[in-house]
């Protein structure tokens, strides 16, 4: 007979928990409030219409790098090279764009190879980590060494421009509305349908217990490699923007991204044990992480200090996260 | 027809046999009951077939012809369903989803047809309504649900296989009476309809009420297989046992029965906590109580939480006459109480450090030492080490330098530098060879003798009738039989762990 269980926490699910099952993000989202209310009270301009456009576009590209570590936390697994390859892929295209000409034509065929790049990245990750069985935490790591060596060989110092036509687009409006906006939109639309597929449901049930999925009979590495396949997309798609904001190319420019992409995922209210979270709850643990500098900028810190006051801040919000997000897991 | 046959199927996991041969034959539209105790190879039996573990050597037939099964997804595609004993869910998806896991319907190949799948999942779960309690839903998280209500999961699961061949490993254990018969009409109608069907329980009666042949395994071996209607619970389980099943056990290797002045050293009234329910007894200064019954009925539960490493809910222990409950195991050793556990890895080895610390730890705690001098210790260790026949190269080296054995005496030896007034050992021979568990035998019962009170829980019946004065016997969380004196048999000890709770 089977082991009796021994945590018995089958208690009746009541509202809030009810609601926190289906939107586990809604702890972020009241978080993400908070701070643009604090913004607003330490300085009324912080709010307008210029001023958050300009925090999207600067975070944009975190924004995709959280998304991209959710699908491989999804299934329990993590990716510490996802910054390398932003890297990498960042400065692929602009060595790219500048070699063709920087036309147009030469922009939009650097992004195609640059998406390729990424998805090849992701595959290298995924048949390291789920086919030859390494630690994800370290063989990803050894990876990220690889991918910023092969950034460095690309461009060995930071500073080449991109292309005029691409940051133009990038900072500019069509239509009369900023392009990170379509950006955005198309983003959110991306989610919903990737949110709908198989994979989605197959990743989480792999991060919820990878021996119990595999005996359901789900083909448990493919599903971890399509996830790390993901992963390197979304961080291809993240070095566009990053690329679109800086408009050059820096082989070291995601580095410091890897972890803050991490910490936006759990921010979101994603367990990075696996099986439980939701890629809205990542974009929003991204915006939190670049509302918390706004704020600390805003609040008039001295500089010194600002990294004490952001990283406390980020401590805090982690806690009240979790405070939150505690009733809703099972 | 045959629906299923294995043919001298076996498995070893590095020098120990889990199966030494595996023959089965299952009809299509019979419920083939597997009976055998503890380690018998049952489940892996069932997980070969299903594909999770992977066969040593043996041929396997289905519907006569030879297959070759890699792995779970290819015993699927071979018509074979399966009921994990340890249950194989999702806790963080819904039922609806835990149902249709192994094939989620597709829509355009690439998203899941919601429609589709609420619609597939309803008619398993249909299938239960009534008795499926409150809480359950399509949509609820199978995290949130009760353990029989996920095992009702894991059985529709298992059932939206639609496999013509379905092996259920031990899936009525947390059901109540009503989800059982549920269960056993709809195995019936799947039986009418031509399902070869394999069933393991340890419930007598059910076993009677829905099976119609069984085999039984002894030892990693198929021994026998007998109509369920031609024979009776007693020849089954002397058949499991083996021959020497009816032979008391041997009196003078017993301790001799406490004296009466000597008085409780451990008294637990009612305790119920998280895996045990309403236990009640008394521990004697100088006896050894043994625990019985299946694997996980509550005795490790029980143990833990007595030392304060699980939980209690209510109810009351004392050592000696004072009220006992510990807080923490800090607190319980504090107090005079100890427990070695037979998984070393998780409870006993302090890993890669020498020896002489993993002796000492206990001591630090009780003597409240701050500084430790080696040389001083060395004088207390080493008499500990030895009274236990301890082999070693010197206090200084790594603890992994042991064998499996020599490392569970040092664990041992930790709790003899002071004596504690009760020992708790919770199958505390796990894994050790035959030598170290004489040594340690001895030791148990010359602690006895010096007026421990010593509770044994043991998986192992030899180990049992040949060392405690008494056998409380668990089943389903509490103590179903209590077994002294010349009642203690092998036969008696199996009869009481199957009966049904």
């Amino acid at each position: 007979m089977t082991e009796i269980a021994t945590s018995p926490t089958y208690r009746r699910t009541g509202g809030i928990r009810r609601l926190l099952e289906r939107y586990p993000f809604l702890p972020a989202l009241a978080i993400v409030l908070v701070l643009l209310s604090l913004n607003g009270v330490f300085s009324p301009n912080s709010l307008s219409y210029r001023s958050l456009t300009g925090l999207l576009s600067t975070y944009m590209a975190l924004i995709l790098l959280a998304i991209a570590q959710t699908y491989v936390v999804y299934a329990g697994d993590i990716d510490l090279s996802a910054g390398s390859i932003l890297s990498l892929v960042n400065v692929a295209i602009v060595v790219l764009m500048e070699r063709w000409g920087g036309g147009a034509g030469a922009v939009l065929l650097a992004l195609a190879l640059g998406l390729l790049l990424g998805l090849a990245c992701g595959l290298v990750n995924g048949l390291v980590v789920a086919a030859l069985r390494l630690q994800a935490i370290v063989a990803t790591f050894a990876t990220s060494i690889f991918f910023t060596g092969l950034a460095l060989y690309i461009l060995p110092v930071a500073g080449t421009p991109a292309p005029t036509i691409f940051w133009r687009t990038y900072g500019g409006r069509l239509l009369g509305l900023p392009f990170v906006f379509y950006i955005l939109g198309g983003l959110v639309l991306l989610l919903l349908v990737l949110g709908r597929t198989r994979l989605t449901t197959q990743l989480l049930a792999v991060g919820d217990d990878q021996q119990a999925a595999y005996q359901t009979g789900l083909p448990v590495v493919s599903i971890r490699v399509r996830g790390y396949l993901l992963c390197g997309l979304f961080s291809a798609l993240a070095a566009f923007c990053i690329t679109g904001d800086t408009a050059s190319g820096d082989p070291l420019v995601g580095g410091k991204m890897t972890l803050f992409s991490v910490a936006a995922v759990v921010l979101g209210g994603s367990a990075l044990s696996g099986g439980w979270g939701t890629v809205v709850g990542s974009l929003l643990g991204a915006l939190t992480i670049g509302l918390i500098s706004s704020v600390v900028f805003f609040m008039g810190t001295p500089s010194e200090w600002q990294n004490f006051v952001q990283g406390l801040a980020i401590l805090v919000v982690l806690m009240a996260g979790v405070l939150a997000g505690r009733r809703a897991r099972p | 027809m045959s629906k299923l046959k294995l043919n001298g199927v076996s498995k070893a996991y590095g020098a120990t046999l889990a199966l030494r041969r595996g023959d089965l034959e299952v009809m299509a539209g019979e419920v083939h009951v597997l009976m055998g105790s503890n380690g018998s190879g049952k489940s892996t039996l069932c997980k070969i077939i299903a594909g999770s573990v992977r066969p040593d050597d043996g041929r396997i037939l289905i519907d006569d012809t030879p297959v070759t099964i890699t792995g779970p997804r290819s015993a699927r595609a071979q018509g074979i369903g399966i009921f994990y004993q340890e249950l194989s869910l999702a806790a963080h998806r819904t039922v609806e989803e835990n149902i249709c896991l192994a094939a989620l319907p597709a829509k355009a190949r690439l998203f899941v047809d919601r429609t589709a799948l609420k619609e597939r999942a309803a008619r398993y779960i249909a299938l239960f309504d009534g008795v499926s309690g409150d809480g359950f839903s399509a949509d609820a998280l199978v995290g949130n649900l009760r353990p029989d209500q996920r095992q009702l999961v894991e059985i529709m699961k298992a059932l939206a296989s639609e496999a013509p061949l379905l092996i259920f490993d031990e899936p009525t254990s947390a059901l109540d009476r009503a989800q059982v018969e549920r269960f056993f009409e709809i195995l019936r109608d799947l039986k009418r309809r031509g399902r070869g069907i394999i069933f393991i329980s340890h419930r007598m009666d059910e076993i009677k009420a829905i099976g119609d042949r069984v085999t039984i395994i002894r030892d990693g071996e198929t021994i026998t297989t007998l109509n369920l209607g031609e024979t009776d619970a007693g020849t089954v389980i002397r058949l499991m046992v083996g021959g020497a099943g009816d032979m008391p056990a041997s009196q003078s290797s017993a301790p001799a029965v406490v004296d009466a002045k000597d008085g409780a050293a451990l008294t637990v009234r009612n305790l119920s906590g998280a895996g045990f329910r309403n236990v009640s007894f008394e521990v004697a200064r100088g006896e050894i109580l043994g625990f019985g019954g299946l694997h996980g009925q509550g005795q490790s539960a029980l143990l833990r939480a007595i030392f304060g490493a699980g939980s209690i809910a209510t109810g009351e222990i004392r050592i000696g006459s004072d009220r006992f409950d510990a807080a923490s195991p800090r607190d319980a050793i504090r107090r005079g109480c100890a427990y070695v556990s037979g998984d070393r890895g998780r409870d006993g080895v302090i890993s890669g450090r020498p020896i002489i610390e993993n002796v000492t730890p206990i001591h630090y705690l009780r003597d409240r030492l701050m500084i430790a001098r080696p040389s001083k210790l060395s004088d207390r260790v080493a008499p500990a080490l030895e009274s236990m026949h301890t082999k070693f190269a010197s206090l200084f080296h790594p603890i992994n330098s042991l064998s499996g054995g020599n490392q569970q005496k040092v664990i041992i030896a930790r709790w003899l530098i002071d004596r504690p007034d009760v020992l708790l050992l919770d199958d505390p021979t796990k894994g050790i060879d035959l030598s170290a568990k004489a040594d340690l035998f001895a030791l148990i019962r010359q602690l006895a003798a010096e007026g421990l009170g010593i509770i044994l829980y043991s998986s192992e019946d030899a180990e049992l009738l040949g060392n405690a004065n008494r056998i409380l016997v668990f089943n389903g969380g509490s103590v179903s039989r209590e077994l002294t004196g010349p009642e203690r048999t092998r036969y008696n000890l199996y009869q009481a762990a199957y009966e049904a709770a």
